[in-house]
Order: structure tokens, then sequence, then C-alpha cells
């Protein structure tokens, strides 16, 4: 799995590839945190939190946001992202349709990280699709 | 007829510095680009005008949407958008105002000369750095607690004074006094208030600063003695927003249109355009939340303010506002949307229309979207403070940290072209990714103390790098044309002296 940070002309995109959609939201997360951050150390506890969300864009876009709000609410700069997706309810994806990232992070304090604000996830020009074998993602951060 | 391309987009020339999309397909409206044409270059080189042309399909949009001439690609709306959309029929649209809700700039004006500070720029750039908290993670000047939070949020500058960081001259000089009457803080979600507790008097980063400055010029001598505006007289610019409390709010509400509006979200060509529709429950509030956000950022700003009094009477051993007369000049938002009254074309049915549709036009509520753009309403406007209501509102407009800034007034024009509003920056050209290519941090600080004796202190020297004058457009120009249109007035041209950054 991969991210790439790409050009955006007041804020930044990243660009992510990844065998497995949890590794896709892994490798968006680490773009998040390249981001943010050019050297995290290799330091700080690892947290938890879960997400639900009714489609896979909307799951991908609440993780990315609870990623900032755990980092502003902890002090802390998430790296070293783990997650897990999984789908319940509705198999046609009707309303009852669920989908849940079950995450962990590493949270490096922001003390120790000489680290920028990412402001927010953005839905502007959001890609999330299959590509032949592979998940791929396009997702702006506001800056 | 001159017209001009850009990837496909075709720009009419209606007048000097107006520039007309035309209406074609889903586009409500047309959309109107204010730059020269050099301006119009370097905007058509990114997808602003896309955005822009994205901008019109929102339901209810009066007049061609427009973008001001420092205008550059953002997320959903452009930078320098600004959207009149109609408050009975149309929409409000949070991406339209962007994450950092009441984003903005205050000037406070100082009795000090330059030579007064000469000499002393590193003492004071250092106690500036210490005072005014920036960057993340390196919380606020108060600790948020619950009762702090809801003050803000209800009642903006009037709960700081009170609270002892301000002076009561403060409300005068703010746009609507300081205080949204509309804010409705119990639409603000628990995690958004969770995130803005430790942010509380804060700059946080990228492009938010403190810069002390110097008047270099003075353009309308009238004006700039309304404004308290000398030459060679020292303000204080304050750039910064509503922090982590704004910006988790638009994405709470973008969440909740989603999944409650989606057959209008359907219709728009991008989903960060997502829109409640006027009338609506969630439109109103939003609208509450959004003007509790914009109390949270002037108080933000505020707080700032105060560490600025405070720090400049410390290094000058003077009392900051008996001796150092530290008051505010004027504080002004540039992300926020509106309910303001404005004359449009009207269809036969009252509702707002262009072209040959329109049959009339009329007084219509309108929900004016600002994003990056500065509300710029001229001399006589009952919503300028009583302060100025002779001389007409001031605008602050921040340069790059190397280029100078400027303070205009809202120029006679404004109503009819632009709803009343002009720039709000220089303008970003170049991305936060080749900035740091081009640019090292240590060597733009070097390059801007021993050059142009203008001294920077930042969190991160990446930030600088991100920042350097050279990744920004040509200030000079972006006033030119908003003076040439008469939406906004040169009054003065401010320069560095020192600058804080996260």
């Amino acid at each position: 799995m991969s991210h790439t940070l790409r050009e955006h002309t007041a804020d930044v995109a990243v660009e992510a590839i990844a065998p497995t959609l949890p590794a896709l939201f892994e490798a968006v997360a680490d773009g998040l945190t390249a981001a943010s951050c050019e050297a995290v150390p290799e330091q700080g506890d690892r947290f938890e939190f879960t997400v639900t969300a009714e489609s896979r864009e909307a799951l991908l876009f609440d993780y990315l946001d609870q990623l900032i709000y755990e980092r502003d609410v902890r002090l802390v700069l998430p790296d070293d992202h783990r997650c897990t997706v999984s789908r319940s309810g509705d198999a046609a994806g009707g309303d009852s349709a669920a989908w849940t990232a079950e995450a962990t992070a590493r949270g490096v304090p922001l003390d120790a990280v000489a680290a920028r604000e990412i402001k927010a996830v953005t839905y502007s020009e959001m890609t999330l699709e299959r590509r032949g074998d592979e998940w791929y993602a396009y997702v702006v951060f506001d800056v | 007829m001159t017209t001009r391309e850009f990837d496909g987009i075709r720009l009419e020339k209606v007048r000097e510095h107006v520039w007309e999309i035309p209406r074609e397909g889903d586009m409500n409206v047309p959309a109107r680009v204010l730059a020269s044409e050099s301006l119009l270059e370097e905007i058509g080189e990114d997808d602003s005008l896309q955005q822009l042309k994205n901008a019109t399909h929102l339901p209810g949009m009066a007049e061609p949407a427009l973008c001001m001439p420092d205008g550059h690609q953002g997320y959903g709306f452009p930078v320098g958008g600004v959207g009149a959309i109609d408050a009975r029929t149309g929409c409000i649209s949070p991406g339209a105002v962007g994450y950092d809700i009441n984003c903005g700039v205050r000037m406070v004006r100082t009795n000090l000369t330059y030579d007064d500070v000469r000499g002393r720029e590193s003492e004071l750039v250092d106690a500036l750095f210490e005072a005014v908290p920036s960057g993340l993670g390196g919380g606020g000047v108060i600790g948020g607690d619950a009762d702090a939070i809801e003050g803000a949020l209800e009642r903006g500058v009037e709960w700081a004074v009170e609270a002892g960081y301000g002076i009561e001259s403060d409300l005068a000089r703010c746009e609507d006094e300081g205080r949204r009457p509309d804010a409705r803080p119990e639409y603000v979600s628990q995690k958004a208030m969770d995130r803005g507790r430790n942010q509380m008097g804060s700059l946080g980063s990228g492009n938010h600063f403190l810069e002390v400055q110097r008047v270099t010029d003075v353009f309308r001598e009238g004006v700039a003695e309304e404004y308290g505006l000398r030459e060679d007289g020292i303000v204080v610019l304050i750039h910064c927003g509503s922090r982590g409390l704004g910006h988790q709010t638009c994405n709470d509400y973008l969440r909740r249109i989603e999944k409650e509006h989606g057959d209008l979200l359907a219709d728009l060509p991008d989903k960060e355009l997502a829109a409640a529709p006027a009338g609506s429950e969630l439109a109103e509030e939003y609208y509450g939340a959004m003007g509790a956000c914009i109390n949270f950022a002037w108080v933000n700003r505020q707080l700032i303010t105060h560490q600025a009094r405070e720090t400049f009477g410390e290094v000058f051993d003077a009392d900051p506002i008996d001796d150092l007369g530290m008051e505010l000049l004027y504080d002004v938002a540039h992300n926020i949307a509106k309910k303001e009254t404005h004359e449009v074309g009207v269809d036969a049915d009252g509702r707002p229309a262009v072209g040959d549709e329109a049959v009339d036009r009329t007084e219509r509520e309108l929900y004016v979207h600002r994003k990056g753009a500065t509300r710029a309403f001229p001399a006589g406007h009952d919503d300028v403070p009583e302060v100025y209501r002779d001389a007409g509102q001031p605008v602050i407009i921040p340069g790059s940290m190397g280029a100078g800034s400027y303070v205009l007034r809202g120029g006679d024009e404004s109503m009819s072209v632009s709803f009343g509003s002009t720039a709000h920056g220089a303008g970003r050209l170049m991305s936060r990714t080749q900035a740091k290519q081009e640019f090292w941090g240590g060597d733009v600080q070097d390059d801007l103390e021993a050059g142009q004796q203008i001294y920077v202190k930042a969190q991160s020297g990446a930030t600088i790098a991100e920042e350097a004058p050279g990744v920004y457009k040509d200030i000079d120009e972006v006033i030119r044309v908003s003076d040439d249109l008469g939406i906004g007035d040169k009054v003065a041209r401010t320069f560095p002296v020192c600058n804080i950054k996260g």
C-alpha cells in the first residue's frame, strides 16, 4: 500500500492505493500524518476508536474526521494506523446498511513533534473506488 | 467581444475587470470573475473556474456567482467566491462558507511610530511568540471551561470584554459589534466544543499569523484619519479563525445534509457544495451554529489582541491603552454566510432570475456566502458601525509576509457589483508541496530579515516555506482591481515589521 501527497493550490491532497479496503483507509491516514509532519518520532501510546457510517465513502470521511478530532482532543499526532472495515445490515445497501471501521493509532504527543494543522477532511473531489485488483482513494484536506 | 478560454471554460469580457462565464447546461446563473487580464491568467491555472461554475448549480443563486480578484482553487466553492442565494427559496451551503468559519482579520492601531520599534524587533517578536499560542497543540490564551465556551459561543466579544479581555470600544469597531444576534450555541455539537476547549486564543498554523506592521503609504488622507492611520505609524494585524470548533461544525453539518437532504445533493456537481434547503430545520440549525462559531472566532481574535496589548505594554513599559493607544481599528470576517438584503432580478413568480427570465428587480433577503471574500459596505450603509458610517466600512486585506497589506474602505460600487464584497488577501499561486520544494524556511527567514528588516518567528520552518512571499499573487494588482471597480477603495498600505506564525 502507498500514499502520495498531490499538488493543490491552497490545501493538500492525498492519493492512496492498497490491495484491500482496510489497507486503503490506513494508507490515506498515513497520508494525513505525512501532510502534517515530515518526521514522526517513535513514541506515544496507542488509542482506539470506532466509527460507523452509511456508505464506504462516508466511512472513510468519518474515519479521517475522527482522527483529526482525536488529535485535537488528545493533543497527539496519530500515526502508525491500523484499521479493519466491516459491513453489516441490509445486503442491498439500503437505509439499514452500516459500514464500521475499528481503528487504532499511535498518538505522538504534539509537544514532541513539529506538526502543522490540517483543519479538516473534505468531500471535494473525493474518490474511493476499486481499480482492477486494487483500491484507490483521492482525498483533499483543508489546510 | 474579447474572450478567454481555460480548459474548455470560455469567459466573455463584460467590461474592464469583469469576465463572465455564460450560463449553460445546468447552471442556474452565469458566473463572473472580477480580475485584470494578468490575474485572470493566474486564476485560470487551477480548478477555480470549474469550482465557480459548479457553485452556480446551487438552487436559488441570485445574479451571477462571483470570484474576487484574489480567487484560487479551494474545495467545493473557490476561495474568493461570493454566492448570494435566496433565503426563502434557495439554500445555505456550509461548504460555500468554508471549514474555518469566520476566519478573518483585525487590525489594532497604536501611537507608536516605526522609529519607536526599530532596534527592538527581535525583542518584540520573541515576546509576542511567547505570549500568543500558535501551531498545533500550542494551547490557548485561556483554558476553555464550559462557561467560557458557552459565553464565547453565545455572546462573542461582549463576553470577552466582560471577562477582562478587552475594552468597550472593541465592540463598536467589530463587524456586528462582535456578537451575532442569531447565534444558537445549542446547535454546536459536543464534539466541536471538545475541539475548541484547548484552543481559545490561538493562531493555529497554515496562513494564520500575527504581524506588527508600519504604515508606508496613505492614499486617502481623510479616511485614513477617520481610521486613525498615519504614515510610519505601527499597527498590529491578527489573522485566524474559529479553529477546530468551526472546522468540526462544518463537517457535522455536511454529514447531516448528506443524510437528510441527499436529493438536493444528488443534483450538485461536487459533494462539498452540500446545501440545506432554505426554510428547512437543518438550514436554521446550521445558520444558528455558524453564528455561534462566528462569535467564537471573534473571541479567539479578541484573546490574542489582549495578549498583544499586554506584550506591547511590557516591551515598551507603558499602558497599552492609555499610553500606546492600542485600540481596535476593525475586525472583518472572510468565511461567513449572512442574511442580507440586496436588489436582484426576479421572474414573474418573484424568484431570483437572470437574463430574459428576470422581469423586474426587487429587494430580496439572501444568504450571502463569502468564502475568502470580505464584506465591503460603502459609507452610509446601515450595517456599517456608527463610528465608520460616514467614512465607509474598513476592509483589511493581508498580504504575504514580504509584500505588505492594505486597508481599504467599502466602495460605492460594491453593492451593485459584488453584493458588498471585495478580496480577502493576495491569493495563493503556488501549492504548499511546490513551495516546500522551492523554498527552505530558514533561507526565507534570513532573507526577510537581512533584505527587508522583517523579523519572522514560527513553530515550523515548513510553515515559513509554505507561506514564503513567492507563493502569493501580486497583492498590488489585486488591490488595483478592487479600487478600479469601486468595490474597495485604497486607504493605506502597510508593510511587515515582525511576524509570528504556527
